[in-house]
């Protein structure tokens, strides 16, 4: 299944220099309908009261870390089909296994390229 | 029996002699200490107007890059329908010439995608300095109990004030306080004739 460039994606970190760069970098891939949040528990409501795509998270944010959104989103009932990709600097073995073992679609490395992501969003939605 | 009593008393005489020692030596630090001590906040604040400062300039490249990003978008459109017309004129020479400056153009787009990308250096820094400030409040939070159960005298006007540290984070300060804004500073060169 080629990814829908009409598709709403919520692209989710504390940081808005972060959240400017992964928009931009979707907006050149042809994503147009992007929305922000600041953190895992923002991002919920949004994905509750709405409908998303995509999800592309930060790892380490304040109120609500990106790994306990991702658990929160598989065990909703409404949201667990929903792709997860997680762009972090959290470059570590173990938190690699806790992220795929949460459920993450895919995993991106701080600090990375356009093609990076287009490739990675190609894998999920292939 | 004598002869044991006799070596304890030595044995407590040489940790009388151990703990007086050791406090003369913490007293001889006390002044860094509480100088080390009171420095702290101001470092962990030095850190986050880093953060702030990066995070302000990297949000204005990106600003400048997206308009950059804008521009390039409508030009293409732009020359892509120069490029219909002229083809349907049969005008091939010139066709060829503007697909030339087309790909130049997406090429630059590739560049400016790559300027945006480029700018997450900002958030890498930014979670390191976050770091750094818990570290320092750690240390500072540390550094407090040492004074409180050691019991250091406080001596804040001259303790601030002395060590590389204390010069340094003097210096900043001032540079926060003496730094200007470019345009009170081209307001104040205008009422001396500037233009």
């Amino acid at each position: 299944m080629p990814a829908d460039s009409n598709m709403k994606i919520l692209v989710v970190d504390d940081m808005v220099t972060m959240r400017r760069i992964v928009k931009n970098i979707l907006k050149q891939l042809g994503f147009a309908n992007v929305e922000e949040a600041e953190n895992g528990q923002e991002a919920l409501q949004k994905l509750r009261a709405d409908t998303y795509g995509f999800v592309v998270s930060d790892w380490n944010m304040p109120v609500m870390t990106g790994i306990d959104m991702l658990r929160a989103i598989r065990a909703d009932e409404k949201l667990k089909s929903t792709p997860v990709l997680m762009v972090t600097a959290e470059a570590q073995q173990s938190n690699l296994v806790e992220a795929v073992q949460a459920g993450v679609s895919n995993y991106i490395v701080k600090p990375f390229t356009a093609e990076t992501m287009q490739e990675k969003i190609g894998k999920i939605f292939k | 029996m004598h002869n044991q009593a006799h070596k304890l008393y030595e044995e407590l005489g040489e940790l009388a002699r151990f703990v007086e020692s050791a406090m003369a030596a913490i007293s001889e630090v006390s002044p860094q200490i509480m100088s080390s001590t009171t420095q702290l906040p101001t470092a962990a604040s030095h850190l986050s107007d880093l953060s702030k400062m990066t995070e302000d300039g990297a949000l204005e490249v990106m600003r400048l890059t997206e308009m950059l990003q804008e521009s390039h978008g409508q030009a293409v459109k732009e020359l892509s329908a120069v490029v219909e017309t002229l083809r349907a004129m049969d005008c091939t020479t010139l066709v060829g010439r503007l697909e030339k400056v087309t790909s130049a153009l997406a090429q630059d787009d590739k560049h400016l995608t790559e300027i945006m990308t480029t700018l997450s250096f900002q958030d890498l820094v930014a979670q390191r300095v976050k770091k750094l400030v818990t570290i320092l409040n750690e240390v500072q939070g540390k550094l407090m109990e040492l004074v409180v159960v050691f019991g250091l005298q406080q001596n804040n006007r001259a303790s601030t004030d002395s060590g590389t540290a204390g010069e340094l984070l003097k210096q900043l300060e001032e540079s926060k306080t003496t730094a200007m804004q470019q345009k009170v500073a081209d307001d104040i060169l205008a009422q001396f004739g500037f233009k």
